[in-house]
């Protein structure tokens, strides 16, 4: 189970190790900041933020420790065959980051049922779909279905967006 | 006793009123159709339908919740069987023999001693549930904070320890999950801790939130730059759906024996039903008179792993009810369920709120009852569930994920959380770190914050409190024997394994 295959360094370990080790003294100093015992309280509001930020820190040093000697224990493969996977695809993966971005932005501009298509649209082509119409048709209808049902049965409100004088027209 | 009976029994009268048998319905409908999708676990269905309920009455909304938490779990291990992609580690024992009983044409009995198997663990493990819990409400009504702030640490240490296949990087997945939990307004003193200014974020992080972000939106990522390209091959279900008369004598001892495993795993804090269908499996294997049929598809490793995580799940109702201590993900957001409606999970809730309580329970064998008529019959819609192509299926999930997330607040700051969560979550995946104890640390850490800060205050800053109250140190004493035992074990056995070298 030890790095038995010799040293083994990987950046991405390295710098996981930093963050995770940096983030818990940020945490713990900040922790410290907060205003102390209040009151009857012998406990303050500071206490668990010191408590978790040692904690981080602490796990952060283990790990960085690990990753310097001869890597992680029971790491995951770095090879992406090793995990049954393929290789990182950079295309695919910022095709999904991006619909999630659009649909943000669109969301409260365009409305709920564009902002999902644009969505379905950016995921599917992410993941190798060679149909962009028809994703964008079903993804429209999908949240637009969603929205219907949302709105009339549930009660909860969504934004119609662009569509409102077309939904609107139709008794919505 | 009777007592339990009569309530009960008031229970089973409001389950099966006819709208809250609906809801019933809806929910094991729903939580098996998004529970059948690969890549969809129990904690991530539950947390995507959580929405659906928002404007429904606290009875009815809970028995769709039970609903979907059995239907989720039943869901994923029809996924399992025909299409070995495991969405959740609980199934990982299933997909060993399942898959392969799939691929010798033994879809059919292979999905059927999953059901079956379900219903009989499902429903034995309610029963005992139902003559656990008051035994447990009695002896939690003496407990104070320093008994449950015990009890949680002994859950953190359990869950972080436990799961994944390390204990640093499961450990820092706790505690990133705690440093999440700070965020928001000090539920003591009314201080703003790690919002930043942000006045979206005093609220604090939402479960939901960070379950679907870690959940849905990291698998997407992961699986669109690692997997969108492999192709999975699903196993049709040729031959009958019914089990021989010898898969029914090998099924029924793994049923029991699985619950017998099972229940007790669930009610302790152990990350819910990964543990028990491991230990089922491996117990499947050593007691089976077909050795050579492991590994090829022994109806054992299907029949045990699948009961046992069924009464698993039973069993982590048992903590959950009674002491409101979540231990798996699917609690910690069935928990968030429960505080949406203002309902606080703990041995009080069995004397303010007993009939909602007991309504909830009976409304579990009601579940399971309709899982088993509905499920198997409607085999063949599951199987076009599975159909759906992998672009459309995650680009629907993503819809669904957000719509999640937004519906809540109807807030922009909770899709950026959603899609920050989403990177988290790529990157522990990558990289080995379990994402359900970062969930569990979430909900369970200002919980735990809150009884060390009261125990504190009743004993006056007096540390020791913990100690020298006996069931909080029996608590404490075993989480710190879980933690030292392993290491030293395995210290033993790699000098012992060293040794022979070094002469």
């Amino acid at each position: 189970m030890m790095a038995a295959g010799g040293p083994r360094r990987s950046p991405a370990e390295v710098a996981i190790s930093a963050v995770v080790l940096v983030l818990g003294i940020g945490v713990a100093v900040i922790g410290r900041s907060l205003s102390g015992k209040q009151g009857y309280a012998l406990v303050g509001p500071d206490m668990m933020p010191i408590v978790v930020g040692i904690g981080l820190s602490i796990l952060g040093a283990w790990l960085l420790v690990e990753s310097l000697s001869g890597g992680w224990r029971n790491p995951e493969p770095d090879v992406p065959e090793e995990r049954g996977d393929h290789a990182f695809i950079p295309g695919a993966f910022l095709w999904v980051l991006g619909g999630l971005a659009t649909q943000m932005v669109l969301v409260h501009t365009a409305g709920f049922v564009i902002a999902a298509g644009a969505l379905f649209f950016c995921v599917a082509r992410g993941f190798g779909s060679l149909r962009p119409l028809r994703d964008l048709v079903i993804g429209l209808l999908l949240g637009l279905v969603v929205f219907l049902f949302f709105v009339k049965f549930l009660n909860v409100n969504l934004p119609a967006g662009l569509l409102k004088p077309l939904l609107g027209a139709a008794g919505i | 006793m009777s007592e339990t009976f009569t309530a009960l029994l008031n229970g089973f009268g409001l389950a099966l009123a006819p709208i809250n048998l609906l809801w019933g319905l809806i929910g094991v409908t729903l939580g098996t159709a998004i529970g059948v999708l690969p890549g969809v676990g129990p904690a991530l269905t539950v947390a995507m339908l959580l929405p659906l309920t928002t404007k429904l009455e606290p009875v009815g909304a809970l028995i769709m919740f039970a609903g979907i938490y059995y239907g989720a779990m039943y869901g994923g291990s029809t996924t399992t069987i025909l299409l070995n992609t495991p969405g959740e580690s609980a199934s990982l024992a299933t997909a060993l023999e399942g898959n392969k009983m799939a691929k010798n044409g033994r879809a059919g009995p292979a999905l059927a001693t999953a059901a079956i198997g379900s219903f009989v663990a499902g429903s034995i493990a309610t029963v005992l549930l139902t003559l656990l819990a008051p035994i447990v409400v009695e002896i939690a009504i003496a407990f104070g904070p320093a008994e449950y702030f015990a009890l949680m640490i002994f859950a953190f240490v359990t869950v972080a320890a436990v799961l994944g296949s390390s204990t640093v990087r499961g450990l820092a997945s706790l505690f990133l999950g705690l440093l999440f939990g700070l965020v928001g307004i000090d539920s003591q003193t009314g201080q703003a801790r790690f919002a930043f200014g942000v006045p979206e974020l005093l609220d604090g992080v939402d479960v939901v939130v960070m379950a679907v972000g870690l959940f849905a939106v990291g698998e997407a990522l992961y699986m669109a730059a690692y997997q969108s390209r492999s192709r999975e091959e699903m196993q049709a279900i040729r031959g009958s759906l019914w089990m021989s008369r010898s898969d029914w004598r090998r099924s029924w001892p793994a049923w029991l024996r699985a619950t017998a495993i099972g229940f007790p795993f669930g009610t302790i804090p152990a990350g819910g039903t990964e543990v028990p269908t491991f230990l089922s499996y491996a117990l499947e294997k050593k007691l089976t008179r077909y050795p050579e049929e492991f590994g090829n598809g022994a109806i054992e490793g299907v029949a045990g792993p699948e009961a046992a995580n069924n009464a698993a799940s039973a069993g982590v109702l048992v903590p959950l009810l009674t002491l409101g201590i979540p231990t798996s993900a699917t609690a910690a957001i069935l928990l968030a369920a429960f505080q949406n409606y203002g309902i606080q999970p703990g041995p009080l809730l069995f004397v303010s709120q007993a009939e909602l309580v007991w309504t909830l329970i009976a409304s579990l064998y009601v579940g399971n009852i309709l899982l088993l008529v509905l499920n198997l019959p409607l085999i063949g819609i599951w199987v076009k569930v599975l159909e759906v192509p992998k672009p459309q299926l995650y680009a629907g999930i993503l819809i669904f994920a957000t719509l999640g997330a937004y519906s809540l607040h109807q807030s922009i700051v909770d899709l950026l959380v959603l899609v920050g969560f989403g990177l988290l979550g790529f990157i522990m995946r990558r990289h080995g770190f379990p994402t359900a104890p970062a969930v569990i640390g979430l909900i369970l850490g200002p919980m735990a914050e809150t009884q060390l800060r009261r125990a504190l205050s009743i004993s006056q800053g007096d540390m020791t409190v913990f100690l020298t109250r006996p069931l909080s140190a029996v608590f404490l004493v075993i989480t710190a024997l879980l933690v030292i035992v392993p290491f030293a074990v395995r210290h033993y056995r790699r000098r012992r394994q060293d040794a022979p070298q070094a002469a």
